[in-house]
């Protein structure tokens, strides 16, 4: 690539940060070549989204939620492709983890949506007002606490179902990493 | 959507998980008669928990981990978890590696193509197609195995920081030769099929609005008429380097994937052989000799895109400075495929048109589930 | 152009089958394949690499017999077949190439403790 696109290539971000940081009234961060990265409050996720969509990020490519145990807050971020602009938009909003509830954006991105919050409600608990359809997607007859947070230990409860400490084939599960 | 208000005579008919072919997925459809009322899609008999998986390992033992997430493409899973971890860790990957990774990643996208043509034509009936194009697949198997030391599954031999093995002697020669033994496949599937002009034309069709709402990605998406694709948007590797084209066709049909599929095996073949010629020579990993990976040096994150066979395939990665990932999400392409657009397309269809529509997406229930 | 189905089935009479008679003849095994492994003890220097970097825990450090532990004091990997994904991981990370693995690929057993590979042969 030639010094002149690469500087045109930049051209092109930093005009869509401000164009978006103006409209967000937020600050609007480049993590790298084609990657923006934008922390809002959770009650505006809504409206984000919906000014984020106008701006040409038409593309959801996922939802994902991370568990960040130690301060006590979930991190749902949502990955918003722009086929116009060539360019990926992740909006993150933090809620609390003992009351996690955040606004659908099933009115968006209808199906697709609902979809990807059904996954994040069954893996993490998390709620998402206005989604109607939050049944079990892929965990069967599972009562348990959600399993991918991080105060769910999956190996002690493989071990208590599944394990046999007294087998000489599985004894090596137990032990206790150093 | 508006209830369906069930009437007498109505019935429910189970797709999958036990139909030869469907893999390990289910579909319920409600039926009036020939008419699909309703598809209720049930997932998750392969659910392995990946992601769950990736925070208690390494990410030099991820690597082999990220071949098992789809069975059907495993080495473009692994491109795509090394190009994670090889952005966290900042590696810089030496040329020869990036080559190398290219050409594996596209024969691993013309077999992964050879495997859609087959379970379409074993859809409809058409054995000989699936006969054919599995058979000219294990030719392509015997390269992955002459190259990885795995039939299927390389192992990890994408993995973060090169490759772990330079290519073997005379493997360009065996590639070659290679595209020699399956152009007879590949013009045999190209041929105008009278029977799968019937099951396939205007059956399924997908509009462009519909498309990009409910989040089609790769040949779908294509065939619907966006002309997107993560090679040329958002470019890894060296693929801004080489020349190859979009195939993109405006119909949105089942017929028109399939086309879409036949286009790209030329474009792959056309990207392997330029990478072949224009190879380096050198080092294929960065200098530590050892498989381990300093992830503790790692922090941040990072969304990291691939454009695998059946779309975009994305793996967004948080180092905390541990030895693990803290978080991986993992997106299949598959899972807005199988989910809502196979929905929105059954919705409304005839009973016969299933099969057709069922593997006109090019399926993996494998990364639905994860 | 139009898939001719006569034309097909003259062509294929005449091709070589794909498939090859199994215990007859054999498909040429590649140097790479991954499959059973081969351990040397003599030069294993006990350093449980192996063990560390086995994602399924498949390898287990264990000491040997009695009998032969005055020439072998230390622990040895054992490995367990039913368990190895076989990713030679542990052929990579091995310090001194005790542990590779070999291309003998014919691994069904009724047994099931066959498939466990003890550290020292006997």
């Amino acid at each position: 690539m030639s010094v002149v696109e690469k500087e045109k290539n930049n051209y092109k971000e930093e005009k869509i940060v401000t164009a978006l940081s103006k409209k967000l009234n937020k600050k609007v961060n480049i993590q790298r070549k084609k990657r923006l990265w934008v922390s809002i409050e959770p009650k505006e996720i809504v409206d984000a989204c919906s000014i984020a969509y106008d701006m040409g990020f038409e593309h959801l490519s996922t939802i994902s939620v991370t568990d960040w145990i130690e301060k006590n807050n979930f991190e749902i971020a949502y990955h918003l492709w722009s086929y116009k602009e060539k360019m990926l938009l992740t909006i993150k909003a933090r809620i609390n983890r003992e009351n996690p509830t955040i606004s659908s954006v099933t009115s968006l991105w209808s199906k697709n949506a609902e979809l990807c919050e059904r996954e994040c409600h069954e893996f993490y608990g998390v709620i998402f007002k206005g989604n109607i359809n939050l049944t079990p997607l892929m965990l069967e007859d599972w009562d348990g606490p959600p399993p991918f947070r991080k105060d769910f230990d999956w190996r002690k409860y493989v071990q208590q179902e599944y394990y046999n400490e007294s087998n000489p084939r599985e004894d090596n599960y137990f032990e206790v990493k150093k | 959507m508006t209830e369906i208000e069930e009437k007498q005579g109505d019935f429910e008919m189970y797709f999958g998980p036990a139909h030869p072919g469907s893999g390990n997925f289910s579909v319920r459809v409600q039926l009036r008669g020939e008419r699909v009322m309703k598809a209720v899609v049930d997932p998750g008999y392969l659910h392995r928990g990946f992601e769950k998986l990736m925070e208690y390992r390494e990410p030099m033992q991820n690597s082999v981990l990220s071949d098992r997430i789809c069975v059907l493409e495993p080495l473009q899973w692994n491109l795509l978890h090394a190009e994670a971890v090889d952005t966290l860790m900042g590696y810089d990957i030496p040329e020869r590696a990036k080559y190398i990774r290219v050409i594996l990643a596209e024969l691993s996208r013309i077999q992964s193509h050879f495997i859609w043509y087959a379970v379409m034509s074993m859809g409809t009936g058409f054995t000989t197609g699936f006969n054919v194009a599995m058979g000219y697949r294990d030719y392509m198997l015997d390269v992955f195995d002459y190259i990885t030391g795995g039939r299927l599954y390389p192992a990890g031999y994408i993995c973060p920081g090169g490759v772990r093995k330079d290519l073997p002697e005379k493997a360009e020669k065996k590639i070659l030769t290679l595209f020699e033994k399956i152009d007879y496949m590949h013009k045999f599937a190209k041929k105008e099929n009278p029977a799968w002009l019937e099951r396939f034309k205007e059956v399924g069709v997908l509009t462009k609005e519909e498309a990009i709402k409910l989040g089609a990605t790769g040949p779908i998406l294509r065939a619907s008429g966006v002309a997107s694709d993560v090679r040329r948007d958002d470019p890894y590797e060296i693929y801004d380097e080489l020349e190859f084209e979009i195939p993109v066709l405006d119909e949105g049909d089942a017929y028109s994937r399939y086309l879409i599929a036949m286009q790209e095996i030329e474009e792959s073949k056309k990207i392997v052989k330029q990478a072949i010629d224009r190879m380096p020579k050198g080092e294929v990993k960065t200098p530590n000799m050892k498989p381990i990976v300093h992830f503790r040096k790692a922090k941040g994150e990072t969304y990291t895109r691939n454009e695998l066979s059946r779309g975009e395939g994305a793996i967004y990665m948080i180092a905390t400075g541990k030895k693990t990932p803290y978080r991986v999400k993992i997106r299949g392409p598959s899972f807005t495929h199988m989910i809502p657009i196979l929905k929105h397309l059954l919705t409304d269809s005839y009973y016969a048109d299933v099969p057709a529509i069922y593997w006109s997406l090019n399926q993996c229930p494998a990364d639905v589930d994860r | 152009m139009k898939l001719s189905v006569i034309s097909e089935i003259f062509k294929n009479l005449f091709k070589r089958p794909m498939t090859v008679l199994f215990p007859m003849e054999k498909v040429e095994i590649p140097e790479r394949e991954r499959a059973k492994h081969k351990f040397d003890i003599d030069n294993c220097i006990s350093c449980g690499s192996c063990a560390k970097i086995c994602l399924n825990k498949a390898i287990k450090m264990v000491e040997v017999k009695k009998e032969y532990k005055e020439k072998y004091p230390k622990t040895y990997p054992q490995i367990d077949l039913g368990k190895c994904c076989f990713c030679a991981l542990c052929q990579d990370i091995c310090p001194t190439g005790c542990l590779i693995l070999t291309e003998d690929f014919y691994l069904a057993t009724f047994d099931k403790d066959s498939i466990i590979i003890e550290p020292l042969k006997i």
